[in-house]
Parts: C-alpha cells; structure tokens; sequence
C-alpha cells in the first residue's frame, strides 16, 4: 500500500508540470494580450489608445518578452513563492483578488450540494419503491424538467419571479448596504436571505440527476434475494430499506461525487454572471475574456490542481477498498 | 480675442440648444453670462451640515476659507437644491473613473448644452490674437481636497513630470495637446497664471482641453505626487516598490498612480482631488464603493450654498447589464447607465416607470452614425484593392442597403437614413455627405456595382481578374448587438444585388483581431463625435484613419501620411505607403491644417472637407442615431430637460452632477 501511493503521488509531479505549462500557453498563444484587449475595451468608450501606448504598456507589463521566459516568471514565483503574479486589472495580487472569494464561493457550492442531497435522495428512494406510482409519475416529471431547463434561463425566471412577485432585491448574494461591511449578525442574515435564491437554481439540475442515479441503482437492489431473506425474517419494511438496499444504492452515487472539489470552486459560473454572484466563477471568466494573463492561468491551475488531487484520492480510496486494484497496478 | 470674466456662470437654457448650430462656425466660443460672484455672496456662504458640524468641533477650517475667493457659481437646471441623499449608480467594476458617470472638473468645460467651452477650474482665459498662446487664470485661494492649496505649479508638475516624463509611459504628451504633431511650451506666469504657447495657431485648443484629456491637467497635486516620482524620490520609490513586489517602475506606476483613463486613478483614496466627491476607499476588486462630499470643492450655487447638494455617491458591481436593467427599474439606481439605455429597452423602461418612481430624460447621441462600413482600400490582394478602392462599388453596396427597413424594425423608428458625417445640429453639417446614396434601389445598384464587378456568365458577379468577387464583413457582435441585427437584413438585399458575401460576427474578444487583420476586407463600428463642434476634433474619424485604428486596411493610406508629415518617421510594422488619389491627400492636408486655423479660415476648409469627403465617399452609413434616454428616479432634481451622450463631449457629465438634488 506505502509504495503503491509513493508511486501515485510522484506520478502527479510531471502531470502538474503538464498542466501548469498548458494552463500558461492557452491563455498565451492566442493573438492579442492583455494590451490589445484594453485598446479594443476603451475603443469601445469611445477613446483610441495611441500604439505607443500599447508598446510601452506592453514594455511594463513584460508582454513582450517569450513566452516561455514568461512561463518561467510566473512558474518560478508560484513554486517558490507562493506567488501567483499580478492581475492587471485588478493591481493586486492574484491571490488577494481570488482568496476573498473563495469563501462565499464554498458556501454556496456546499448550500447548494446539501440541498441536493436533502432534496434528492429521499425523492429517490421513494420514486425507486413506489415506482410507476402517481408520485414517482410526478417526481420524475419534475426531474426531468430541471434538467432539460438550462440553469441561467431557471435563474432569470426565478429572479423575474422574486422581482415582479415579491418586490425582493435580486442580483447579488447581499443587499447593497451589506456588501463592503465587516460581518456582523445582521450580515448573515442578509445573506441566508440572498442564498436560497441561487441554491435552488443551481440545485435543481443536480436534484434530478440524483434522483435518477438513486431511482436506478436502487430498482437494482431492491430484487435481490438478501432483501427476500431479510424481509422473510420479518425486518420492518423501512429498517429493512434503510439497513440494506439503500445503503448499497449509495455506493455508486457516492464515487460519482469525484469532481466535487472543482465544482465547489468554480461550479455554476453561468448562474453566477447572471445573477450577479460575488463568486470565483465569474472572475474566472473577466480574466479569460480580458486575457488578464496571470490570474486566468493561476485559476486554470489551481482547479487543474484540484482535478489531480480529487484524482489522486479518489485512486488512494479505492485501492484501499479493493486490493485488487492494488495488487495490479501496484 | 481677449476675454477675462470673473465667477462666470455656467448658463443653461431651460430648453437646451443642443450643441447649437448658431455657435460661430469653428470659432472659439467664450462665456455667454458673467456674474460677480464675490459681490453676490458678500453675506459669506452656507454649506452641508455635516462640514458645518466638522467646522464647530474644529476638525475643518471655516466654508470661506476652504472656498477660492472667486468661486465657480454654477447655475442649477430647474432650482436651488437642498443638502442630502445617496446618488447611486451600478458598474461593471474595474475603472470607475469613466468620467461620463463619475465627474468632470476640467480647467474649461463644455456647457450643459454642449454648444461652447466655459470656465472650470480655470476661472478665465485669455488667447493671443493669433491664436499661439492660452493663458489660464486659475481661482486664487482654491484648494485640493487635502486643504492643500492648488496652484500653477500644480499644473507645471503635471507637464514636467507626468505628460513630458518617458518613464511613466504615456509616450510622450498626447496628441490632444499637440499641435499639427509639435509640443507647446507651459509656462507658469505667476501662482495663478500658466501660459501654453503653440509654434502654430492653434484652433482647437480649448475644445481639447474640455474633452476627456483635459482631465489630466488637474490631477496631479504637486504636493503628494512627489513622492510617487522615481527621480524626486528614489528610496520612498524603491521602497514601495519592494512592498508591492513590482520590478517595473512604468507599470507601478500606471497601476498604483495612473492618469486619466487608468483603472488606478481613483483607487487611492489619499490621492487629493479636485472632484465634487472624493474616495473614502480603494474600489478596484471592491463589490460596493462610496464617494462622500469634497469639503473643499470650488463651486457654489447662486445662493452661496457650497456644492455639490448630494452627500455621497454609490456604486455597486453588477457584472451583468441584465442585472443592471432589473435594479434600475426597480427603481435602485438613481440614473441608468448608458449601457442599458438603449432604444431596445426603452419598452422595459416605459413599463416600469410607476413601480420603479422614475421617468425617462431624453438623451441625444453625439454618434453620426450607428453603424459605419469600412472596406480595406489598402488590401494586400491587387484585385480586392481596386474593388475597394472603386467608388462605384461603394455607391453599389451603399444603394443596396434598406436603411428604412432597418430603421423601421431594428432601431424602432427612430432616426433617419444617414450616411458618416458631421450630424444636422453640427455647424459642419453637409446635407450631400449626409444623405447621399441612402435610397434603397436595386436598379442604380447593380448599375454602380456592373462597371466595376459586372454579372459574369451564371449570375455571379466577377473581379476584374474574370473570377467570381467575394467579401466578407467583420462584425463585433457584443459591442451593439443592434449591427448583428442590422446586418442580417443588409446581408439579403446585398445577395438580391448580386453581392457574394459573408458576415462574420465576432465576440468583443475576438473583434479586434478580426478588424486588424491586414487581410480584412470590411469592418464595422459605431461614428462618434458628430454633433456640434466635436467633428472638428474628429477629423481622422470622419477618414477612417485614427492613428494606427481603421475599419478594414487603410495602412497604405496612412503609412503615406505619416512619411508626408515627417519623412524620417519609422512605421509600424508590416505598413508601407500607398500614394492616395489626389482629393483624398488633400483630405490628409487639411486634416493637419485645420486644427491650425481658426475663424472663418477654419469653417472655410471644413466646408473643403466634407466636400471633399462627399466626393469620394469613403465609408459607409445607415442612420443617424435616436430614441435615447436615461432613467432618472423622481426624487432626483436639477437634472437637464435633455441630456447629451458622447465621448468628446463626455455626455452626461457635464451636465452639473453637483447641482443634482434629491427632494423626497
């Protein structure tokens, strides 16, 4: 077991290598930088920004220097420092723009999940034992409905909805008074008071996947004749469904769960732009669309980072489950 | 031509000339009403409670002493305000110093009605007869928001140390303050006098100064700038440096002092200003930003009340314009931006308006045109240049536009068949270049289009070269999506004229790639600054040849102009001159000659250049823009009957912000 995970975790080095240098180059070697981005930003104000301009920022910023001594900047300071290089647009660190976020970003991703699961997996285990009943009829229906709707049409209908209906403030996940303010109680309040909002919207798509992966797996189980024994035992219906069929129902759901450090970083971008979130996604998306160049490639690392650990665990607990899979590969 | 007016008043007219044609043609317009604002308010003045509270608890010297002795007395739009209330405005983050939303304190601005330049900072002005020399007197006793006073060396730091000082990258001092290319002389005559003296006339000087450059002349404050400057302060420099973790001292200082049009020119709240409101923190990164009263800015009312009336300004991040139109008519946002108060949303605003406790002000674009056509003269395919380069295949592709059908579905109505030039309300307006070859007729078309590519054997039109003729038009399709729509229309009538082409509608990101190209073959962009005098500051526009920005290829062209004013100049690169047809170098001439006259000389060759620019008929309209607005919440007063959009003139911030005031 010891060699089999040294062996993994040095496999992750040349693959972060890899990803780090491929996170770098696509936002590098498409044409136009950072520069040529803000002359076509201000273009659009109305304002031409001379070429001499252009070349000197570009001078400043070291644009115009190879990209791969570019990479080696960057790279050379993450690695040693922890330095993740500058946003442009922003002037600050890239660290200090993404941390700040980050926060209200698992919280909402965690809200949302939990959401899911409250949601989701009791609808499933029933629409699974009272199957092509009027219930499961609906619960299926209403399934499918979330997820053939795509999430930001959900969002501007439920924020039309709460608008025109409710009068409430929408966009945002604070009111304006609470948005620069240190937190306080009244803070936390504001915000459950904003959070549901994006929950269900984010949530309702991933409701009904669960609801058919649950549904599914335990219509397999249900038939199997350990239920038979069991019930022939004489185990009470719900204990028997819980003990049993359920929890082997889960397994599968539970190893789906894989991708869930990236979702919680960067998961409901769209929902985020369009509802206005103060989440990570929609800075992700600025630095790609304004080819602010550091901030786009940290980002892009630290969620390929994530997908390698998410990986590298995923790896470490099934081997640990299933020797032969560590006895093959190991 | 001298001119010396105390405490003029900003006048407005209570229906708004707009950018009046009555304005003498080219000249320069000076102050209409003057007002002895020392005499009027020799009882003293009055200001916000708050300051009031700070003066009794000695925080903060007295109103008088805080205000020049001859303060701006700005006119207010319907009334004498009262002091209170939040001004909200929503922002896409970034630079909150687009000063069209924000602020506009200028040595000289545009009045309200944009038909002439007025006294701002600089309290009067006197000009050489031959135009050569400007002379500023600014207001004695003015002060920084910092309590500093402001004075004229304030402004000889900035000329010294910011415009003229290569390692603070602007490239040297910007075209704005140049005349015909060469550099003025600034002198500081006494404390608050400065002197700019051209080698040439210069016409268009004041004009400049009140447009968005104008900003940087006043805001630099001496005094707490040093500190920022590597050779006046080389350790304090590398200091901060160091702590910044910045290696480069160019782009330190772009990001952490900036000048106008730099995200970081606001971002330092210590950084004293000469705004009506001041930072209370930095913004960038920052989800909610307040701006509260400068207790020192320099204007009053006419009843020697300091202004501005309102107590902050607000700004909260919305990063996307639908959630900008839902709060604004919701009735949270104080004034719409111009992002959302477009003719397509006016239905969602209409509808609104009793929920939301607003109504909608009329704004009048300073755009010449919503969509202007551009084909590459200076295509590097010999075959596609001499197509480009035909007029008639310009008055072809021109008549085979429905400009009434695209009016009539796309732009509801509003405006009329156009074509880029200088708007009706401008003192250059020239009805041929106007209107020109705007009728839809497919007959006069294909009769335009068949002396250059005539209708080959199977329908097709063809090239010169005897095979079939293809364009392609490039399209920024999140810039105004109301093109994208525009041009599907303009894409059937051009196929039933026998045209063979392909529009390619590009992402904002992509835009940019796709018109620079030097193979493209037609671009597409809104005309700005056409109305009143702008046009005359907007001469390369009006050529499709702003500096090294063209729709399609014009490098040739330009490259030509560029080796005509200075044989020895180095061109971009991949350019080479291409000698343009003779109307056309004369058009480059007096693009350089006209910024040096003034008068009727002046309006005499304008008149040549859009002559000029009627004959050849470079680029292509379809109308002039209409059926804008802002909203406006009901509480707020002061505001202009109708107000001005534009970017030279820096629509809506001229309009006396400080003089807004909320009446509950």
């Amino acid at each position: 077991m010891g060699s089999f995970m040294l062996r993994r975790i040095i496999y992750v080095i040349p693959a972060l290598i890899a990803v780090s240098l491929i996170s770098f180059l696509v936002i590098a070697i498409p044409p136009g930088d950072f520069i040529t981005r803000t002359a076509e930003l201000r273009a659009a104000q109305g304002d031409i920004m001379p070429l001499a301009e252009q070349e000197a920022m570009r001078r400043a910023y070291g644009l115009d220097l190879p990209i791969m001594v570019q990479y080696w900047n960057w790279i050379s300071g993450v690695v040693t420092r922890g330095d993740f290089g500058y946003s442009f647009s922003f002037n600050l660190p890239v660290k200090d723009v993404i941390w700040p976020r980050l926060g209200l970003t698992i919280l909402l991703s965690v809200a949302s999940l939990l959401f899911i699961w409250v949601i989701a997996i009791p609808i499933g285990i029933y629409s699974a034992v009272r199957r092509y009943s009027a219930g499961d009829y609906l619960a299926t229906f209403l399934g499918f409905l979330g997820l053939a709707i795509p999430n930001f049409l959900l969002a501007l209908a439920v924020m039309y909805i709460a608008f025109a209906w409710f009068g409430m403030n929408v966009g945002g996940l604070f009111s304006p008074e609470y948005l620069e303010a240190p937190w306080s109680w009244g803070r936390v309040l504001d915000l459950l008071n904003h959070l549901w909002l994006p929950m269900i919207v984010l949530g309702t798509a991933g409701t009904a996947s669960v609801i058919r992966v649950i549904r599914a797996n335990l219509m397999d189980e249900l038939h199997k004749p350990y239920v038979t024994a069991a019930r022939a035992k004489g185990k009470g219906e719900f204990a028997l469904l819980m003990k049993y069929p359920v929890r082997h129902a889960l397994n599968p759901f539970v190893s789906g769960q894989n991708d869930i450090f990236v979702d919680i970083v960067s998961g409901g971008t769209i929902v985020a732009i369009v509802m206005g979130l103060q989440t990570t996604g929609p800075l992700l998306l600025d630095a790609l669309r304004t080819q602010d160049m550091y901030m786009a490639a940290s980002f892009i690392l630290m969620l390929s980072v994530l997908v390698v650990i998410g990986t590298l665990l995923s790896d470490v607990l099934l081997a640990w489950l299933d020797p032969r899979i560590r006895y093959q590969q190991g | 031509m001298q001119k010396d007016r105390l405490g003029v008043t900003r006048w407005l007219a209570a229906t708004s000339v707009l950018l009046s044609a009555t304005a003498l043609p080219g000249a320069i317009a000076l102050p209409v009403q003057a007002q002895d604002a020392a005499n009027a308010c020799a009882s003293g003045y009055t200001e916000a409670p708050q300051l009031e509270a700070m003066v009794d608890a000695g925080s903060l010297p007295a109103v008088a002493e805080r205000l020049p002795l001859e303060p701006l007395v700005i006119q207010p739009a319907e009334e004498i305000g009262v002091y209170g209330g939040q001004f909200i405005d929503s922002w896409g983050g970034g630079n909150v110093a687009d000063m069209r939303q924000f602020g506009y304190e200028p040595l000289v601005r545009w009045s309200v009605d944009g038909s002439e330049v007025v006294p701002g900072i600089a309290k009067s002005w006197d000009i050489s007869e031959d135009a050569r020399s400007y002379t500023f007197h600014l207001r004695e006793g003015m002060k920084w928001s910092d309590g500093h006073p402001f004075t004229a060396d304030d402004i000889i730091f900035w000329w010294d140390r910011v415009e003229n000082n290569p390692k603070v990258m602007t490239g040297g001092p910007r075209a704005e303050l140049k005349n015909n290319g060469a550099v003025p002389t600034v002198t500081k005559v006494d404390d608050y006098t400065v002197t700019f003296a051209y080698e040439q006339p210069n016409g268009l000087f004041l004009q400049n100064m009140a447009g968005p450059y104008g900003q940087r002349v006043v805001q630099f404050p001496k005094h707490y700038m040093e500190q920022f400057d590597i050779d006046l302060n080389p350790d304090g420099v590398a200091e901060m440096m160091a702590a910044a973790g910045a290696t480069d001292y160019a782009a330190w200082w772009k990001g952490n002092v900036g000048s106008y049009g730099d995200a970081a020119q606001f971002n330092n709240p210590e950084r004293p200003s000469v705004h009506a409101w001041i930072g209370t923190d930095s913004l960038l990164g920052k989800e909610r930003v307040t701006f509260v009263r400068n207790p020192y800015y320099f204007a009053v009312d006419p009843s020697c009340q300091q202004l501005p009336y309102i107590d902050e300004r607000v700004w909260t991040v919305a990063a996307d314009p639908e959630v900008t139109l839902l709060q604004a008519i919701q009735g949270q946002i104080t004034m719409s931006p111009r992002n959302i108060s477009t003719p397509q949303n006016r239905a969602v605003f209409f509808d609104s308006q009793q929920a939301g406790d607003y109504h909608l002000v009329p704004a009048t674009s300073c755009d010449y045109n919503t969509a202007v056509l551009g084909f590459s003269v200076n295509h590097p395919d010999p075959i596609k240049a001499q197509v480009f380069g035909s007029k008639d295949f310009r008055i072809g592709v021109s008549h085979a536009i429905n400009r009434q059908e695209i009016i009539d579905t796309i732009y509801l109505g509003q405006g009329e068949p156009f074509q880029p030039a200088p708007l009706p309300n401008s003192p250059f307006y020239n009805e041929t270049l106007a209107k020109e070859f705007t009728e839809f007729d497919l007959a006069k078309a294909a009769e335009h289009l068949d002396k250059i590519i005539p209708l080959g054997a199977d329908g097709v039109r063809v090239g010169p070269d005897g095979k079939p003729f293809k364009f392609s038009v490039e399209i920024n399709a999140d810039f105004k999506p109301d093109t994208v729509d525009a041009f599907q229309l303009i894409e059937r009538t051009w196929k039933q004229a026998g045209l063979d082409v392909t529009i390619n509608y590009h992402s904002d990101e992509l835009f940019g790639n796709a018109r620079a190209k030097p193979d493209a073959d037609a671009a597409v962009w809104v005309g700005e600054n056409g109305c009143g005098q702008l046009p005359l500051l907007n001469l390369g526009r009006f050529m499709n040849d702003y500096g090294y920005w063209s729709l399609g290829n014009w490098s040739g062209w330009a490259a030509w102009d560029i080796k005509r004013l200075n044989p020895g100049a180095e061109l971009p690169e991949g350019w080479s001159p291409i000698e343009p047809p003779a109307n056309v170098q004369r058009l480059y001439e007096l693009r350089s000659t006209i910024p040096t006259t003034v008068g009727e000389e002046q309006a005499a060759l304008m008149a040549e250049f859009t002559g000029l620019l009627a004959e050849e008929f470079l680029t292509i309209g379809i109308a002039n823009p209409a059926g804008y607005y802002r909203s406006v919440k009901n509480d707020l007063h002061n505001v202009p009957a109708e107000l001005i959009e534009g970017w030279l003139y820096p629509g809506p911030a001229p309009a006396n912000f400080a003089t807004f005031f909320l009446k509950p």
